[in-house]
């Protein structure tokens, strides 16, 4: 969870974030009396150009980090490196580039929040998507991580959108899996993804399977248990193996079944 | 057009959605379950959950029912097929490495 969210907007709109509990600041004051309260794990949200160049105008330079900040507008160049040094990480782009306020508070609130998209832009020029994550990460994406699929669907680059709470990159009729476009270019994502499966796999069935592996056996040296059966059990398809067959599975593999799953 | 499984009103109405989605061709056959920020996947060809984060208990039966009959499902996996091809839901092999070990059993 995002603490301390500031929504720095003049417009009545503290409600479409409430899964954030956003404190409203709508003026120079507001602001001021703020800044003593914030600091790295601030979030800050504005569609307002002018409340963010007060804010600018109310900080001392050199300035402390004031959190990380989300633009639902298009930052004019010569203020970028006065956010860059004011802000850990920025997000930008016009509203429209970014989810539904109350879909963007959920993802930005969430646990899972690196995993998920908020926004993002297409530069036709360079053929990249830029797509910025829930924990305001930067992703590109070029073009032709976008392949057209089997039911000659092809990505349409002028109709971009982040939907499904940051779960899917809309572009077009196509609709790419936000998780599959972190696999394919975010290392740190698959490397989690990775441990991730395997632990999860410290099953009885992938113990089996191991095992087996280990001592070089096929599924059908394990007579008069069927091979089928053995695959069901190593695939976590049975519920629970019978005391009869996991002595089995156990004979052969040599080690006691109690044992079975310390490997 | 975009996948996605028509629901009964009071499960679109929570939220829920079922689709097939682009850029999968990394994973197995199966249908995403979206709600909010979680996504749960079932793998078509073996009918169990791919992953054990979010709880597959936490994705309703009546939506689990909808997905799993046969109609729906034969829908699915032609959906699946047409979008996959070079990785039909049919071309399961039981051969040792090629198979998928982390699938749930829902049920």
């Amino acid at each position: 969870m995002t603490k301390n969210t500031i929504l720095l907007t003049p417009r009545k709109r503290a409600k479409r974030f409430g899964a954030l509990e956003p404190k409203a600041v709508s003026s120079r004051a507001q602001i001021r009396a703020s800044l003593p309260e914030v600091g790295r794990d601030t979030l800050w949200i504005s569609d307002d150009q002018g409340l963010v160049a007060q804010l600018l105008k109310s900080v001392h330079w050199p300035t402390r980090r004031l959190g990380r900040a989300v633009l639902l507008y298009k930052p004019p160049v010569e203020t970028l490196a006065a956010l860059a040094d004011c802000f850990e990480r920025i997000a930008f782009g016009s509203m429209g580039s970014f989810l539904p306020s109350e879909e963007l508070a959920e993802v930005l609130a969430a646990r899972n929040r690196g995993d998920l998209f908020i926004g993002g832009t297409v530069d036709r020029a360079s053929e990249t998507v830029s797509l910025w994550r829930g924990n305001l990460d930067s992703l590109v994406v070029p073009f032709s991580a976008f392949p057209p699929s089997g039911d000659k669907i092809s990505p349409d680059f002028e109709d971009f959108a982040v939907t499904d709470y940051g779960h899917t990159i809309r572009l077009g009729n196509y609709e790419a899996a936000g998780d599959a476009i972190l696999y394919e270019l975010d290392p740190a994502y698959r490397r989690r993804k990775t441990k991730e499966r395997l632990q999860s796999e410290r099953t009885l069935g992938a113990s089996i399977r191991r095992l087996r592996k280990q001592r070089g056996l096929r599924r059908e040296d394990f007579a008069p248990l069927a091979a089928k059966t053995l695959a069901r059990i190593e695939q976590g398809k049975v519920n629970s193996v019978h005391g009869k067959t996991l002595s089995t599975i156990a004979k052969v593999l040599g080690v006691e079944p109690a044992e079975i799953k310390t490997y | 057009m975009p996948i996605e499984l028509p629901l009964p009103k009071s499960l679109s109405k929570a939220r829920w959605k079922v689709k097939i989605q682009e850029k999968e061709t990394r994973e197995p056959p199966h249908v995403s379950i979206l709600r909010g920020t979680d996504k749960w996947r079932i793998n078509l060809r073996t009918g169990g959950f791919m992953d054990r984060r979010p709880k597959p208990s936490e994705v309703p039966d009546e939506l689990l029912e909808v997905i799993r009959e046969k109609g729906n499902w034969e829908w699915l996996c032609r959906q699946w097929d047409a979008k996959y091809p070079d990785n039909p839901v049919s071309s399961v092999q039981v051969k040792d490495d090629d198979e998928e070990h982390n699938s749930v059993d829902a049920t």
